[in-house]
């Protein structure tokens, strides 16, 4: 399986000859560009045909986990890193210049990364690679506001990166690894305290600023609200999620403690009602478009804080439903962009669009049985099982945002198809934008049909992201999961509150047998 | 292929055909005929009535590892029959002259015959549905087809549609809750598991359900307070439009409540849960709120000036009837609750006929620019004064029937305040109605409404068939209470014992056929009188009198504006506006809200909210 790591390689590779091919010809550096995303649309393919349903680990360049950095390949994993190529295919800066296509191939590699990588560092590398490309490609429009845009989103990206670094730090000083098995290991014993809820913070937040998580997504209007609707389809509906699903797999592997999933859902929930009161508010489509994504990512945040396979099930529905809707809409936001009054009767004559523009909102707004209400009613059960008062308030707060959502919504929708004419139409969608977003109405209707497969896949998909003895066995062997048991059970007896205490007990085992009590002499020491 | 599945297929075809030939005028017919099918297919589960088993649909799907499954009884046809009839006869309307008018005046008739077919089919399904999933899948399509309804007509109504949309959004999501609370509390949307745990419910968890479902389903229904968007959404769609909503639309809600807060939890639970230092339980709670939807909406319908405005405020206080009936649970009141949603159905879709009727030839539904059009237009008079006779709750009528039982039970259940405010309501109807019948038929006609004639007759067929309704169920009211013994048996409450004209009762029963047998011996004797008094003349219609002033026939006078003076004089300063004003409060608190909100995304150095919160989460992770 050790080709998979092309699929990072590869884009990251045609992404620095682009710039040099794209002096003599644009033609063939456009078509290297696609040619590579095809070929790591092939790469990950064949990796999700052979993975079949299980897990591996790959240890780039034969170092063996926890001292060489791994690449972990799970059905999730594989799911968003597939989602990355196909996206950067579909949103492919046309009309752009050969280092818009170098950005985007190194942002496809980046990306891709981030949904692989099994260890920290290799996800601060990763992340820190997106931010860079991300910068480039908002600033390329050339404008004034996409310039501003950018410049405010460097400098908050910039804040968040350290407070990122400042969190990992915290975590190599505890435990000596930055490997997400090891630190799976380990995390019972060293970072269920204050100090790891502290550096769980710092890196919840460093990651929050591109998962676009309240209030370190103040970059997020002005970005979207300037640049071209494919950039910001990429950015809101694939990089947000790549970022959350770091969140995710730092939450599941290594921070089980509820405090940690308390302040994800906090700090979600705030998302929902500013992002979607702010939409409600917003003059501008671009701009009501990317206060919708505040809002859809605090869903996502907020399910997500569901502990266990629930949480993890709807986290990844509203995720996936956000990912194929929010790109499409801002496709159809190409031509309707600026200020919404302005639009009235914009959407007459021009069916196709007005007509799926329609059918996301419905979506967004979850009319059953169309996908977005099933990952809607997932994460209100997910919430409202738990039975906290603070879940039933987020539950209440995602169903309050769905009346606010669809207020505004088709409030927008009512002043494109007003019949009142006067309005001169800056002419038809692009076809390609079109074929597009019509694409992402075609599989949002046909997964109605499939929603029964659906259901059982994304089962199957959480139940195995939620296994952290899966991940720690694939990666370390089975020794290393009894050692953890081990740890688990001395920590229950000290605090029989904490989560965890539903897996398996083991033996001690000392097959990496660092004495307790000196946690700087680890694997990377 | 059961008959269920005929009838969604049959529902599913209307729909098809009206967005694909729906543009074209002369489509009308065959649509009506479509309707007429699905009709006919309620008709021949007709069985379910009178104890058939249920008729079950073949799709069922199972997802998330829930399954759905959908099937008729014999609650569920009583709703169907009424929805498909509503739905037959406002097609019917606007088959022939209603929708050339209509596409002539650039209305969108394709928009319009698609919409309404949208309706009765998602009914269909939401009348099928058998547990929590499916009927909050039904519940959310037939919320979204009257949203489609409402928005055809364009211009004002997109903005009561929009109103609509929020309020009903809003009652969804309250279902919802309930919802996935019943799944938290079995691990099942089965309604038989949420029964099985009824009894071992905490009185909490109780209130929270009944809250949920009434709350959710009352969006719907209007109840107060939740009832600000009907009057606007359902005046402003276009006239068959309006007719089909206001008939049946809003009843849903009651289904779904007999459905759920009846069915499920039943009316033995609704009764043992009492409201702490009071001396009310659940049910009487409902019946309450019943009775301020009945009283206030009817005292708004009063002060309106546009025919469809008053009708469809009516329409919301008449729901409080249906309401309090069923909520008083016993065998009188539940049968007059659920006979009102009938009753109601086919004077309102008359009386919105009758109006657009008038819209049709005279352009206006203002109560201020019409007048003296009884000699114009005679038929469409006498289904305005069959309806409004209806819809006051007077004999010989079929709302009379409904009305009597539910005062009848009332009295029986020693609920004095209550029987006041159903009987303070019907006053309040009589005399607005009164004002709908007098100012657009009587008194003179106005110059430009001379030549205005009888409108043709694919719209005076529907209204005099739905009038003729009204007066048969009102002479022999047995033959829909007969329906309604089953649907009681359905929910577990007391079973009347109807006669073909009413009730017999010890104590008084009400036989409607001796009462209408009467009223037209009375009529009969009045009849003889006059003939054999042989001094008649015939008065012109402009040949008379206005309080003592003498007036010539060029001056034509028509008494209308700021009508019933002296009754205003009196309770005029009792109209506060309050909900109106509690709703701007709560828009207006989400604006300041929103702008905070937005507020947050202006700061010039959106750094120091990361640093804000970065100390905030530390310091909340050392505390």
């Amino acid at each position: 399986m050790n080709f998979v790591v092309l699929a990072v390689a590869l884009p990251l590779l045609a992404g620095f000859l682009t710039p040099a091919l794209g002096r003599s010809s644009r033609a063939l550096a456009q078509w290297l560009g696609w040619g590579t995303l095809a070929v790591c649309i092939g790469v990950l393919w064949v990796a999700w045909a052979r993975l079949d349903g299980g897990t591996v680990a790959i240890a780039i360049g034969g170092f063996r986990p926890p001292l060489g950095i791994v690449f972990y390949l799970d059905a999730v994993a594989l799911l968003f890193g597939l989602a990355v190529p196909l996206m950067a295919l579909l949103l492919w800066p046309r009309e752009g210049t050969p280092q818009q296509f170098a950005l985007t191939l190194v942002l496809t590699a980046s990306a891709t990364g981030l949904a692989l990588s099994g260890d920290i560092f290799n996800l601060y590398v990763f992340y820190e690679l997106t931010a860079a490309a991300s910068f480039g490609l908002i600033a390329g429009r050339g404008t004034g506001a996409a310039q501003g845009a950018a410049l405010r989103y460097l400098l908050l990206s910039a804040a968040g990166s350290v407070l990122l670094l400042a969190g990992i730090t915290i975590v190599y000083l505890r435990t000596g690894t930055l490997n997400l098995a090891h630190l799976a290991t380990l995390a019972p014993e060293r970072l269920q305290d204050p100090v790891g809820l502290a550096a769980f913070a710092l890196m919840l937040i460093g990651l929050g600023v591109k998962g676009e998580l309240f209030p370190v997504n103040g970059w997020v209007p002005e970005v979207y609200g300037s640049v071209s609707g494919r950039l910001a389809g990429l950015l809101a509906g694939l990089v947000s999620k790549l970022a959350v699903l770091v969140v995710v797999r730092i939450l599941v592997l290594i921070f089980p403690q509820p405090e940690a999933a308390q302040l994800m859902l906090v700090l979600g929930m705030l998302g929902i009602v500013a992002g979607e009161l702010a939409a409600w508010r917003a003059r501008d489509l671009r701009r009501q478009f990317a206060f919708s994504s505040i809002g859809q990512l605090g869903i996502v945040f907020v399910a997500f804080s569901v502990p266990g396979e629930a949480g993890i099930v709807a986290g990844l529905a509203v995720a996936l439903h956000h990912l194929l809707v929010k790109p499409a809409l801002f496709l159809l936001a190409e031509r309707w962009g600026g200020s919404i009054e302005g639009l009235r009767g914009a959407g007459r004559g021009h069916w196709l669009a007005s007509g799926l523009f329609i059918l996301f909102a419905l979506s967004l707004v979850g009319l059953p049985p169309l996908p977005g209400f099933w990952a809607k009613l997932l994460t209100v059960m997910g919430l409202m099982g738990l039975g906290t008062g603070l879940a039933w308030l987020g539950a209440l707060t995602v169903m309050a945002a769905t009346v606010v959502e669809a207020a505004y919504l088709f409030r927008t929708l009512s002043v494109l198809l007003a019949r009142e004419a006067g309005y001169t139409s800056p002419g038809p969608h692009r076809g390609l934008d079109l074929v597009t977003a019509s694409l992402a109405g075609l599989v949002l209707v046909g997964s109605v049909f499939a929603l029964h497969p659906l259901g059982d896949g994304l089962k199957a998909m959480a139940a195995q992201a939620a296994d952290v003895q899966g991940y720690i066995r694939t990666v370390l062997g089975d020794r290393a999961v009894a050692r953890r048991g081990q740890r688990e059970d001395r920590i229950s007896e000290a605090h029989p509150a904490s989560r965890g205490s539903d897996r398996p007990m083991g033996r001690a085992d000392r097959a990496y047998g660092w004495p307790a009590g000196s946690p700087t002499r680890g694997a990377r020491s | 292929m059961t008959l269920l599945d005929g009838l969604w297929l049959a529902s599913a075809l209307t729909a098809l055909a009206a967005g694909l030939f729906g543009r074209s005028p002369s489509a009308g017919p065959w649509l009506t005929a479509l309707y007429g099918v699905q009709f006919l297919l309620v008709a021949f589960m007709g069985p379910l009535a009178y104890g058939a088993d249920p008729v079950p649909a073949s799709p069922a799907f199972s997802v998330l590892g829930y399954g759905l499954s959908w099937q008729f009884t014999a609650l569920s046809w009583f709703f169907a029959v009424i929805t498909a009839g509503a739905a037959l006869a406002a097609a019917w309307f606007m088959s022939g002259a209603w929708g050339r008018h209509y596409a002539e005046q650039g209305g969108d008739l394709r928009l319009l015959q698609l919409a309404l077919a949208l309706n009765p089919s998602t009914m269909y399904v939401l009348l099928a549905s058998r547990d929590f999933l499916s009927l909050f899948v039904g519940w959310e399509l037939v919320s979204w087809a009257s949203f489609v309804l409402m928005l055809a007509a364009g211009g004002v109504g997109v903005r009561w549609a929009l109103r609509y949309l929020v309020y009903a959004i809003g009652g969804a999501m309250a279902v919802m809750a309930a919802m996935v609370l019943s799944h938290a509390l079995t691990g099942s949307f089965e309604f038989g598991a949420l029964a099985a745990v009824v009894p071992d419910l905490s009185a909490g968890t109780l209130w929270s359900l009944v809250i949920l479902l009434s709350g959710g389903f009352g969006v719907k229904m209007g109840l107060l307070p939740f009832h600000l968007w009907q009057a606007g959404a359902y005046a402003e769609t276009p006239g068959p439009g309006s007719a089909f909503l206001g008939a049946i639309s809003s009843r849903m809600g009651l289904y779904a409540m007999l459905l759920t807060l009846f069915g499920v939890l039943g009316l033995g639970t609704l009764k043992a849960l009492s409201i702490p230092w009071t001396p009310l339980e659940a049910h009487e709670l409902l019946a309450w709120i019943a009775a301020f939807t009945i009283v206030l909406p009817t005292f708004t319908a009063l002060k309106q000036n546009d025919a469809r405005w008053l009708l469809a405020w009516h329409g919301i206080g008449q729901g409080g009837y249906m309401l309090m009936g069923v909520a008083m649970g016993d065998a009188l009141a539940s049968a007059g609750g659920l006979m009102h949603v009938f009753n109601h159905a086919t004077y309102q879709a008359a009386l919105f006929m009758a109006v657009t009727a008038v819209v049709y030839r005279t352009g206006t539904a203002d109560l201020n620019k019409l007048g003296g059009l009884v000699t114009r237009m005679p038929l469409t008079f006498l289904v305005l004064l069959v309806g409004i006779i209806g819809l006051a709750g007077l004999p010989p009528m079929n709302g009379f029937v409904s009305k009597w039982l539910i005062y009848r039970a009332l009295i029986d259940d020693g609920q004095p305040l209550l029987f006041v405010a159903a009987v303070v309501g019907t006053l309040g109807t009589i005399v607005s109605v009164y004002k709908l019948l007098h100012n657009i038929f009587l008194g003179q006609l106005r110059v430009e409404h001379e030549s205005v004639r009888e409108v043709p007759g694919s719209m005076l067929a529907p209204m005099l068939a739905l009038s003729l309704i009204v007066f048969v169920t009102g002479l022999a009211p047995g033959l829909v209470l007969d329906w309604l013994t089953t649907v009681q048996r359905e929910l577990g409450l007391a079973v009347l014992a109807p006669t073909l004209g009413g009730v017999e009762r010890p104590d008084g029963g009400l036989d409607m056929l001796w009462v209408v047998g009467i009223l037209f011996a009375g009529f009969g004797v009045g009849a003889l009188i006059f003939l054999a008094g042989g001094r008649a003349r015939t008065v012109h219609q402009l040949d008379n009198y206005a309080g003592g002033h003498f007036l010539t026939a060029e001056v034509r006078y028509h008494y209308s504006d700021n009508f019933y003076a002296g009754l205003m004089h009196r309770i005029g300063p009792w109209y506060r506006g309050s909900f109106q004003w509690l709703q701007d409060s709560v828009v207006a608190a989400t604006d300041l809200l929103a702008q905070a909100a937005a507020g947050v995304y202006r700061v010039v150095q959106p750094a120091a909210w990361l640093l804000g919160v970065t100390v905030l989460a530390l310091w909340w992770v050392a505390a």
